[in-house]
């Protein structure tokens, strides 16, 4: 059962009935149920055995590293739990690739994992990790002594599948606290799902239809077509995954529960750093807290070489987490190059910008945005490529002057399709902005204002929902969900 | 006392700016320049001038200057 699927919505109102109509102290039980139904429907009763043990693992861990009064019994107590967790996830996301390595070094034919799923065990296994860790530096002071409420805070079923990847102290002490009907965040939980819905069937597969012809017919396309389809596909990912964060988003307002932003405008990043504080933020957050942060505070005798050395090894884990192939293994060490680099010139370029008398121009912040975008898009082609060799293909093509081009090459010169990818990304914006000026206006209780703000969130919903029944194309599924 | 004043001329020295006035209360959202990768220049040189170490632990919960100035209070205390 997927957020775009009808069943989903029958899903979401018959748990908010019942969810509605039960007692407080209960209330964490209907949460957990429909969870646990939720992740069922994927019809893999292993994974629901995978979140047991990983929430059995970490909660038994959370309370035995509490427990002790030596310093080292607690640090044995978060390792056996974290190893124990990392394990599972390692086994559960490269089985079939080491499956597959087993039969070609000995010449078998086996097929036992080819059917594996890990869908959600990244994201609730990271939480688990960070769970203890923060019971551990003490971050949180007391451990969950309820198992019923601590399984919940794992498995929650508006983030179980691709996040956020919510902390402990944000979330946990949220699906404690008794519920109250709120007009308003019932209404903004709504807006933001169906911004998400339009997000991804109106948007981001829209995207897709044009990177998907480009990457998987690589070899027929150079030049400015070729480009454009490495945009498409910057744009596809991006809207795709935010989309599912709004959508989660706004499930979570719905049951009075406010899950983390992992989004904030990041394609306008003035630099790669700049990037990953936008781009899915609690997961950059997660691998700076508990990567790098404990690689460079251990290499910190190496100075500015041992903060390099953490960045690379912090992003070269980020992108074999991304799966067991070349691509995200480049993908994950080009974002370490890139930042890694930076820690050496990044003061030679300040004194520069400094020297120059250009550090507050907006020409020279818009030249940063587009060489930051064009690093990311780069990266991307080897995220996408459906082998490295094809990647290589891509970013040699790209340079290639095409004389026989036509604009039939381009699927997006279809002008309805241009069209409807202009109106909603300026329907995305505007509401942007309307929200924007609605908060503004709260603390002037403007009612006229209200009123105007109201009325057009409202029209605005309603072309997004017109678009999304008349124009959306038929959805593919989550990227990230396969992480 | 002592030690916040210290501490204060290795912000300045570190952070390259002498108009740096630190608090208890100070984090890293406080001073311009403080992030993850400078982080680790201003704790090698805490630890240079004042002669300690700090753990891994020490420093990972470390949240704000107030944190900082207990911990080396008391590794300077020889706790």
């Amino acid at each position: 059962m997927t957020f775009t699927s009808f069943t989903f919505y029958l899903f979401l109102t018959f748990v908010y009935l019942v969810f509605y109509w039960t007692a407080d102290r209960w209330r964490w039980l209907v949460l957990l149920t429909a969870s646990y139904a939720f992740y069922a429907t994927f019809k893999a009763p292993y994974l629901l055995v995978v979140l047991l043990m990983v929430t059995a693992i970490s909660y038994t861990c959370g309370l035995k590293i509490a427990a002790q009064q030596q310093e080292s019994a607690k640090k044995r107590w978060l390792w056996i739990g974290s190893t124990a967790c990392v394990a599972i996830l390692v086994l559960m996301k490269y089985l079939p690739f080491l499956e597959a390595q087993g039969n070609n070094l000995l010449g078998l034919n086996t097929a036992i994992t080819r059917t594996l799923v890990s869908i959600g065990v990244s994201y609730f296994t990271f939480q688990a990790i960070s769970y203890m860790a923060d019971i551990y530096l003490e971050i949180e002071e007391e451990p969950e002594r309820h198992f019923g409420r601590y399984a919940l805070y794992l498995a929650f079923f508006p983030k179980l599948l691709q996040g956020p990847i919510e902390r402990t102290g944000d979330l946990l002490p949220q699906l404690k606290k008794p519920y109250q009907f709120d007009y308003d965040a019932m209404l903004s939980g709504m807006i933001l799902f169906t911004l998400g819905l339009f997000k991804k069937v109106v948007v981001a597969d829209r995207f897709a239809l044009y990177a998907d012809q480009v990457f998987n017919n690589i070899h027929d396309y150079t030049g400015l077509p070729l480009l454009l389809g490495i945009y498409a596909y910057a744009f596809q990912i991006y809207f795709d995954f935010s989309a599912y964060t709004d959508m989660a988003r706004g499930t979570g307002r719905i049951f009075g529960i406010n899950l983390t932003e992992n989004f904030n405008s990041p394609y306008l990043a003035t630099s790669i750093a700049d990037f990953w504080r936008r781009w899915h933020i609690s997961f950059s957050r997660w691998i700076l807290d508990y990567i790098f942060k404990p690689l460079q505070l251990g290499w910190r005798d190496w100075g500015q070489t041992g903060t390099a050395l953490a960045l690379l090894v912090t992003f070269i884990i980020s992108g074999i987490w991304h799966g067991a192939t070349w691509g995200f293994f480049i993908w994950g060490l080009l974002h370490g190059i890139y930042l890694a680099s930076s820690t050496y010139y990044k003061p030679y370029q300040k004194k520069l910008y400094k020297w120059l008398g250009i550090e507050k121009s907006c020409w020279l912040k818009w030249w940063q945005m587009f060489v930051t975008f064009h690093l990311v898009s780069f990266a991307w082609v080897f995220f996408r490529a459906n082998s490295v060799g094809n990647a290589l293909t891509a970013v040699f093509s790209v340079f290639k002057v095409n004389h026989s081009f036509s604009f039939n090459q381009l699927l997006i010169s279809d002008l309805s399709s241009m069209f409807v990818i202009l109106l909603a990304l300026a329907l995305v914006h505007l509401l942007k902005i309307v929200h924007q000026y609605k908060n503004r206006i709260d603390v002037n209780c403007l009612s006229a204002n209200h009123l105007i703000v109201h009325t057009l969130s409202v029209v605005i919903i309603s072309i997004m929902f017109y678009l999304v029944i008349f124009c959306g194309v038929a959805t593919k599924s989550f990227i990230y969900t396969q992480f | 006392m002592a030690t916040e004043e210290t501490l204060n001329q290795i912000f300045q020295m570190v952070f390259d700016d002498d108009c740096i006035q630190i608090y208890p209360a100070t984090t890293a959202n406080d001073v311009d320049g403080w992030d993850s990768l400078s982080h680790v220049n201003l704790i090698t040189t805490i630890e240079a001038k004042f002669s300690i170490r700090f753990t891994q632990k020490e420093l990972l919960k470390q949240k704000n200057v107030g944190d900082l100035i207990a911990d080396i209070d008391r590794k300077l205390a020889g706790n």
